[in-house]
């Protein structure tokens, strides 16, 4: 669904992704494991199109699922693939690839129902609209509870609850998960990760990005592994999972 | 010598000490000073109650054109950060536009037309004012703001001053240095007088429209989506593109609200002081600006308030104070050094940090 052909991204001269290639199928968990400064934000950001990439392609495959729009200004090329790299952000998340990003990012003066609200921003389908807010409020209880509270008076947890509802509420094709569980309490972290195994069984693909290897793995399809904006390994997760070289850096075994 | 770095440290604290407590003394002044002129003087000229009621309703018609001007700045700084010091040219060129759509329609006679005519043409001829403004306000952000969005932050500032500028001598260019004179039509000339207070019809009419504008900024702000979407780009940008919203376009919208707001002010303006000419515009961009930074920039509450506080002293303080009107604009412009000195957040800052808390 999501594929990325040796990927290059730059912060002014600085070489953070170093040709990256990966693929993400549809219905997938797909987790991107590594430590600090390894290019995982960076990644989902040049996907999002928050940073540009400088070389290589990002492909989004064109289903024609949900029925959208596709004349958004996507090119496409002779497999009736879209092009993300080089579309400004706000078309690439117009296309169903949506993003929770690190650390949040809740607007903190708009209450809880408008952060949910402008998730939905370029949705024009008001009962879709409507059902998926129900269903983000029956995964995430404690969000019903705070409709009309301002995003900032929420806590770590409930913030990241509300970060991953916003995503969820444009009825993404792909959800990018950064950083779920940064911060959390150990119940917390599980509950995220529980949460996310139902978002996936209720059919949206997913490309998670964790420090938490262990647990990512355990959720994941398949991961890849970020060193200095190079990918050294990939594979199944059990096998990644199973990996001593992994098993050493990632999982602190 | 190991003593010295602390030594230097506690100096700093007690210099920082010693200018708040000299900053504190420096109010504890100026206010008994105030007190002192309005009770000895202001007071002691014995102006009957109507007189201050009067001056008070001219101060909160004043204050409703300030506070639509003050709105662009306020808007503007929310979502960029920046100060448009050529808002209040935005305004003037609403106002010369204002003023040849009333030529035009006093041409054709209509200001001399049964009533319904007369307030259609009024209406239209704001309208067209504010389109002129709006014209202006977004080419502003297209050519001088937006190729400066990564710049540092004063490099926008001083592009603004320069097109600030680059309308006034261009207006003065092309419309030479005269006065253009606003001709009141009968129907609003007059006015309502209720005991001893004099209500100018122009000025209750300013008064309505500004709030009736004020209020359809707050309904878009507070209620509509693209109004959520400006709150969300003036949060963080890039992630509110990560929900699909084109900023730049959001960014567009604010100009053309703020400049919209402005030309409507331009043109009534034209109407309450009857003149406009090239620099009409800048020493009301200046009290804007100083009604918004009273207020607390970028908070629109704060704008309102902030120009209706300002335009009441501005109305009320000359005679209070017991010093000529002229100098009016001096107590303007001495209260914006003093909220600069005493309070930068304005009188809204602590709801402002609140709720970013």
């Amino acid at each position: 669904m999501l594929i990325l052909e040796s990927v290059h991204t730059y912060y002014g001269h600085i070489h953070a992704l170093k040709g990256i290639s990966l693929t993400v199928n549809e219905g997938e968990i797909v987790t991107l494991i590594g430590s600090n400064g390894a290019g995982k934000t960076t990644t989902l950001n040049t996907i999002s199109g928050v940073l540009s990439a400088r070389g290589g392609a990002i492909y989004l495959q064109d289903s024609g699922r949900n029925g959208r729009s596709r004349s958004a200004g996507g090119r496409h090329d002779s497999d009736g693939d879209i092009r993300l790299d080089r579309l400004p952000a706000h078309e690439i998340a117009r296309l169903g690839v949506s993003q929770s990003p690190e650390g949040r990012k809740i607007f903190a003066r708009l209450s809880v129902q408008e952060n949910l609200a402008m998730g939905a921003f370029a949705r024009t389908d008001h009962d879709s609209i409507r059902s998926d807010l129900d269903r983000v409020l029956k995964l995430f209880p404690r969000l019903q509870e705070r409709l009309t509270q301002p995003g900032g008076t929420l806590s770590g947890g409930e913030q990241q609850m509300l970060a991953i509802g916003r995503a969820l509420m444009s009825s993404p094709r792909i959800l990018l998960l950064d950083e779920p569980s940064m911060g959390l309490a150990p119940i917390l972290v599980q509950q995220i990760f529980q949460i996310i195994r139902e978002i996936n069984a209720q059919g949206t693909t997913i490309l998670l990005v964790e420090q938490n290897a262990q647990a990512a793995l355990q959720v994941a399809n398949r991961g890849y592994v970020l060193e200095t904006g190079n990918i050294v390994l990939s594979g199944a997760a059990q096998d990644l999972l199973a990996d001593p070289q992994v098993a050493e850096a990632y999982l602190g075994i | 010598m190991t003593s010295s770095p602390v030594k230097a440290q506690a100096a700093g604290t007690d210099g920082r000490a010693a200018m708040k407590q000299f900053t504190r003394a420096l109010g504890a002044a100026i206010v008994i000073l105030v007190v002192w002129r309005v009770t000895t003087v202001g007071l002691a000229e014995g102006y009957p109650a109507s007189f201050w009621i009067s001056q008070a309703l001219n101060g909160l018609v004043l204050g409703g054109v300030y506070a639509l001007v003050a709105l662009g700045y306020t808007l503007v700084y929310g979502i960029l950060f920046m100060i448009n010091f050529a808002h209040g040219e935005v305004m003037m060129i609403g106002g010369i536009t204002g003023f040849f759509a009333l030529q035009f329609a006093q041409a054709r006679g209509w200001m001399e037309g049964p009533w319904p005519v007369v307030v259609v043409a009024l209406l239209l001829i704001m309208f067209i004012g504010m389109a002129a403004s709006v014209l202006i306000g977004v080419t502003l952000e297209r050519l001088a703001y937006r190729p400066l969005r990564q710049a540092p932050r004063l490099v926008p500032l001083i592009s603004a001053i320069g097109a600030s500028l680059f309308l006034q001598y261009s207006v003065l260019l092309i419309f030479g240095v005269s006065p253009h004179s606003y001709r009141k039509p009968a129907l609003i000339s007059g006015g309502l007088r209720l005991g001893d207070v004099f209500i100018p019809y122009t000025g209750a009419i300013i008064f309505v429209i500004s709030i009736l504008l004020m209020l359809a900024l707050y309904f878009i702000i507070q209620r509509t989506k693209l109004g959520r979407a400006m709150r969300a780009v003036a949060e963080d940008r890039s992630t509110a593109s990560l929900m699909g919203v084109d900023v730049n376009a959001v960014i567009v919208v604010t100009f053309m609200l703020g400049s919209a707001l402005a030309g409507a002010a331009g043109v009534m303006l034209g109407f309450h002081n009857t003149v406009v000419k090239f620099n009409s515009g800048f020493i009301p961009g200046l009290k804007a600006f100083t009604a918004a930074v009273l207020g607390g920039i970028g908070n629109i509450p704060g704008a309102m308030f902030g120009a209706l506080i300002l335009g009441l002293i501005e109305a009320i303080g000359p005679s209070a104070l017991g010093i000529p009107t002229e100098y009016k604009d001096v107590i303007a412009f001495t209260l914006l050094v003093l909220i600069l000195i005493f309070r930068p957040t304005g009188l809204f800052g602590e709801v402002l940090s609140e709720k970013r808390a």
